[in-house]
């Protein structure tokens, strides 16, 4: 059953420029991690923000888990639609530590519940000993990894994320990749991906889709992983 | 949970960030308006007089003012930004800032500072006759001319183009430059043939900024007797008590400052000289040698002592020698005067600005952008217009408002608003609400949106976003903008003059007070002290550069 529904969705960036998102529809199922490909400029990741609730859609719905998040009438603001994104460079904040990063996110729950939440967060993805350090301390993987312990703590119905190693060496990306599959296993999240770069993405996921030309109707060309 | 049903949009662009930019736009606008509006009403008999006998004088005196302090603004503002980005010679680094301290004088202390000593009593006549028994024929150095105004209004607001071309010419000038001195073209040639016309875009916003401060200019040329537009709207309001006429003065003021606003527009509209790559690189200043480094330092040095080190050492003197009565009278009521009306003014800027730059970075439409425009508006708009503005819509509001006096007891005609402070603070946000906007504004784009995305993905509130993540982002910014506001009200001298309450004085309005009352020496003291609070606005701008 389709757990993450996007139909028909258009979006363009002002009324008189061409469509970027054009009638584009897939579904995804709980628990899938689903890797998204196409050249810059595409919309993938504009793609990610509709979904988020960072931009609005012109026309189309979006639904999770049953809950519509947008159509046409219908607009819920990114706070409310319980769906994290890790962002293409991070977006830790500068003036936080890494343990408040991480419990930004946690304010519905309760204190003692919001330390576990934390605990739990550190121990998944292994910086346990860096909770005092602040972002600019870190390497970027470990910022990388902070980032998904801070959009995974609030336990979001879909983790979304941007280029995820866009801002990485290359010659770590090879373990890093490995590390960011094993945690998504562990985490049991549903999760869209996107990437310009094809290896990255058959490492991790489970199913590609490649968002077509840009400028016509998108489609998504489905792609086995090998 | 919070659905917004129909219309979607709307109803997301339709809150209290977007509201409260409105006002703020419709504050800054209003007055404005009102003054133009007044050209669409018939004129008084006062009104035919004005325009047939003393308009065109006027007119005259403010154009002969912005030409020729323009002219010469630009050419020492340019040759020093040249000298300074394209070369190196004793003392260059020391100018470089130095150059730019002229700005913390307001030119009506220069002005008679500057009368007192070249007058008969002042310094120069006194020791050339003292010393040696020489006696200058009289008139031979007056300042008490359009020419001194000419003078001072050049000597302190050329540092608004020094600085803008200076940093243009560092930045983004290098390669084509060393291009055109590798062709073999001689540093003359350069100059005339490359750097000048590259720089333009840049020398003209500076001569922009410079000719928007003659416009507005109360303090020189009322001092000095010279005739403008702006000393003529005060004495037509103050002088004749013709509020109409005086009105009617201003609408058509503006529709000068709209027009060169619209001129200097029109100049740019296709020359977008601004380097074509990012990847441009700091201009590497040559080494002057011999004559020509002694003589770029000895220009250098005259124009700092004459705009800045000779006033401030006068002024100092004169404080040291007698500054110790005014310590006396009512100086501290002056002080809390001031800081109590910047303090508030700040604050209200601060506030309408930080809410209408968050808004129009929430909604990149083109409503929030022209929104944003306006509320910048008012910087280039004359203080006369402001205080005449604000004036008329507080009458106009107290007879509006007349019944509900009534019912608190008060007389028939009773003014209210128009008599309190409101009436000054109001003056004040409209003028310098682009100072505070600026440099929030200027906060918000060094802070990436992807911080207050992220918050909001991780389902905080905007408001909490706001006060959570932005507001300690943009701290910096709030901080220096807070600064230059309050420094500008503090030295601010005709709208404080104007809508001030009955009995309100402030450092500024008594300093000028004293000046014209022949009491030069009395106004060194707060005039010291207006400067060195305008030392800490102009070491802000010059912040950034030293990181």
């Amino acid at each position: 059953m389709a757990y993450v529904a996007v139909e028909q969705i258009t979006f363009r960036f002002s009324g008189r420029q061409p469509a970027v998102i054009d009638k584009l529809s897939f579904t995804v199922t709980r628990g899938e991690i689903v890797g998204v490909l196409g050249a810059s400029g595409s919309g993938k990741s504009t793609l990610l923000r509709l979904i988020a609730g960072l931009e609005m859609p012109e026309s189309g719905s979006i639904s999770v888990d049953g809950r519509l998040l947008t159509n046409e009438r219908v607009f819920l603001e990114p706070e409310q639609r319980g769906v994290g994104m890790v962002f293409q460079d991070y977006a830790l904040f500068p003036n936080m530590t890494v343990a408040d990063n991480i419990v930004f996110g946690l304010h519905k729950l309760k204190r003692s519940m919001r330390l576990l939440r934390l605990e739990q967060m550190m121990e998944l993805v292994q910086m346990k000993e860096y909770a005092k350090r602040y972002p600019h301390e870190l390497s970027g993987g470990q910022q990388q990894r902070v980032a998904l312990a801070r959009a995974l703590a609030p336990q979001p119905s879909v983790l979304l994320m941007d280029e995820p190693f866009s801002s990485l060496d290359a010659h770590l990306k090879a373990s890093i990749r490995s590390e960011l599959r094993q945690i998504l296993q562990k985490a049991n999240i549903t999760c869209l991906l996107v990437s310009h770069d094809q290896a990255d993405i058959e490492a991790i996921c489970d199913r590609v889709l490649r968002i077509q030309e840009y400028g016509r109707e998108n489609e998504f060309e489905e792609i086995a992983v090998g | 949970m919070k659905i917004t049903l129909l219309p979607r949009s709307a109803g997301r662009h339709v809150n209290g960030w977007t509201m409260t930019s409105v006002i703020g736009a419709a504050v800054v606008l209003l007055p404005i308006l009102y003054v133009l509006a007044c050209l669409f009403r018939p004129p008084n008999d006062n009104w035919s007089k004005v325009k047939q006998f003393l308009l065109t004088d006027y007119v005259l005196g403010s154009a002969k003012l912005v030409f020729f302090t323009g002219f010469f603004a630009a050419f020492i503002g340019v040759a020093l930004a040249w000298l300074i980005a394209g070369y190196t010679f004793p003392l260059r680094n020391f100018f470089k800032w130095a150059l730019v301290l002229p700005l913390a004088v307001p030119p009506y202390i220069a002005a008679y500072t500057y009368s007192s000593m070249t007058g008969y009593t002042g310094i120069i006549q006194a020791t050339l006759r003292n010393r040696f028994d020489v006696a200058l024929p009289p008139g031979t150095i007056e300042v008490m001319s359009d020419r001194g105004a000419i003078f001072i209004l050049t000597l302190f607001l050329f540092p608004y183009i020094f600085m803008m071309t200076r940093v243009f010419l560092e930045r983004q000038s290098a390669s084509f430059i060393e291009n055109a001195r590798l062709l073999g073209h001689k540093p003359i040639s350069v100059f005339f043939r490359v750097v000048l016309p590259l720089s333009r875009p840049a020398v003209m916003a500076g001569v922009m900024l410079v000719v928007f401060e003659v416009l507005s200019d109360y303090g020189v040329a009322n001092y000095f007797g010279v005739q403008t537009v702006s000393t003529a709207i005060f004495q037509t309001w103050f002088g004749m008590y013709d509020v109409d006429s005086a009105m009617k003065m201003a609408a058509w003021l503006m529709i000068g400052v709209i027009g060169l606003f619209m001129i200097e527009r029109w100049l740019r509209r296709s020359k977008r000289y601004a380097s074509t790559t990012s990847r441009s690189h700091p201009l590497r200043p040559q080494r002057l040698k011999g004559l020509a480094a002694w003589g770029a330092a000895a220009f250098c040095t005259v124009i700092f002592l004459l705009a800045f080190a000779i006033p401030i050492a006068q002024l100092a003197a004169w404080s040291i020698q007698y500054g110790g009565k005014i310590w006396r009278s009512d100086f501290a009521d002056l002080i809390a005067n001031t800081i109590k009306g910047a303090g508030i003014g700040t604050a209200i800027i601060l506030l309408i600005a930080i809410v209408s730059s968050r808004a129009a970075r929430m909604f990149d439409s083109p409503f929030m952008q022209a929104l944003s425009r306006m509320m910048s508006a008012g910087y280039s708009v004359p203080g006369a217009i402001v205080a005449i503005g604000v004036l008329a819509i507080f009458i106009e509001l107290d007879g509006r408002l007349a019944p509900l006096y009534r019912a608190m007891g008060k007389d028939d005609g009773a003014l209210v608003l128009s008599l309190s402070l409101a009436m000054l603070l109001t003056g004040y946000v409209i003028r310098f609400m682009a100072t505070g906007y600026g440099a929030l504004e200027a906060g918000y784009e060094k802070m990436p949106r992807v911080y207050s995305e992220a918050s909001r993905t991780l389902g905080r509130s905007s408001l909490f976003t706001f006060l959570r993540v932005e507001l300690p982002l943009i701290k910096g910014s709030l901080l220096s903008g807070f600064v230059l506001t309050f420094v500008e009200i503090i030295k601010e001298l005709p709208l404080t003059l104007l809508l001030r309450p009955f009995n309100y004085d402030t450092l500024s309005t008594r300093a000028y007070q004293y000046a014209t009352d022949e009491r030069v020496f009395d106004a060194a003291l707060p005039s010291l002290l207006l400067v060195m609070i305008g030392l800490v606005s102009v070491l802000i701008l010059l912040r950034p550069e030293r990181r």
